[in-house]
């Protein structure tokens, strides 16, 4: 099942390649940097999706203690936390030709990066803590506060003022998207959210194997 | 504006590294997880030790049956007794 999961997910990333670089037209105000937004959105989509599969297991493992819920959330927080990375890098990039700086301190990019420290601080203190079940107790309640502050994230482009754009897709009202460039976006969102799952499979199976070798 | 196909190369660039990277680590701890397992079967290894116990490599080994080619290894020196 996960290998054919990796599989799926390799064809349909040579086909987001294909639809964001050979499909999609290039952008009239932008240029071709405009394309760096098909990896650079949906890595924040399945960062998103990550985190709210890792609030859920979280919550679940709070209630029930099941160390199944803990190893899920885990891994979804450690994928989410490698895609949110790769959403600000990316952001970075294309931030220098069209806004002329890497980094500025305004709402959306300082809210992203402050999610991203509390899931590296996440990360750190699974480390940390060597009694599994406290260090699994404590994650959970740092990555239930931590999903928590994505609507911030998402919001804040409506409640301050900011350099970054209001999103063009999750907000009410219809997408002003031209439908071939929605299409280039939705593949490339398929493409890493399968290979996110992928990657939530392997490192699920790995916590699992670490659990029973160390039982 | 131009089209600035250096920041489009660095963008994808730094997204394939870190995919890649990540999957290598997760490869790299699959690989630690299947040796500490093949090391920690019961009664030997790891688990032995964590759990309290003697590790009796003399006693196991010397009930394995000798393979042509392979001389028996020398036992292990006798734990001290209790």
């Amino acid at each position: 099942m996960t290998t054919l999961l990796g599989w799926l997910a390799g064809v349909a990333l040579v086909a987001g390649l294909v639809m964001g670089f050979g499909v999609a037209p290039r952008e009239v105000s932008q240029g071709n940097v405009q394309r760096i937004m098909y990896v650079h959105v949906p890595a924040v989509w399945v960062a998103y999706l990550a985190f709210a599969v890792g609030l859920a297991a979280s919550i679940a493992y709070l209630a029930g203690r099941r160390p199944g819920a803990d190893r899920l959330a885990h891994a979804t927080c450690e994928v989410g936390t490698v895609f949110l990375g790769i959403n600000i890098a990316t952001g970075a990039i294309w931030g220098k030709p069209t806004w002329g700086t890497w980094w500025t301190w305004d709402a959306r990019l300082t809210s992203v990066a402050v999610v991203f420290v509390m899931f590296l601080a996440y990360l750190l203190l699974r480390g940390a803590i060597e009694d599994r079940e406290r260090g699994a107790r404590y994650a959970a309640v740092l990555g239930i506060v931590a999903a928590l502050n994505i609507p911030l994230v998402h919001f804040s482009v409506y409640w301050w003022r900011t350099l970054h754009q209001p999103p063009s897709l999750l907000k009410p009202g219809a997408s002003t998207m031209p439908p071939v460039i929605l299409t280039a976006l939705l593949v490339n969102f398929a493409a890493l959210a399968l290979l996110g799952a992928y990657f939530v499979a392997r490192r699920t199976r790995v916590l699992a194997a670490e659990d029973e070798a160390l039982a | 504006m131009p089209d600035n196909w250096g920041f489009v190369t660095a963008a994808y660039a730094v997204a394939a590294v870190i995919l890649g990277g990540y999957w290598r680590m997760l490869i790299r701890k699959e690989r630690t997880v299947t040796a500490l397992r093949a090391s920690s079967g019961p009664g030997t290894g790891a688990r032995a030790e964590a759990e309290g116990g003697v590790r009796d490599d003399h006693t196991s080994r010397s009930r394995q049956p000798s393979r042509p080619g392979h001389p028996r290894p020398e036992p292990a020196p006798r734990p001290p007794l209790q």
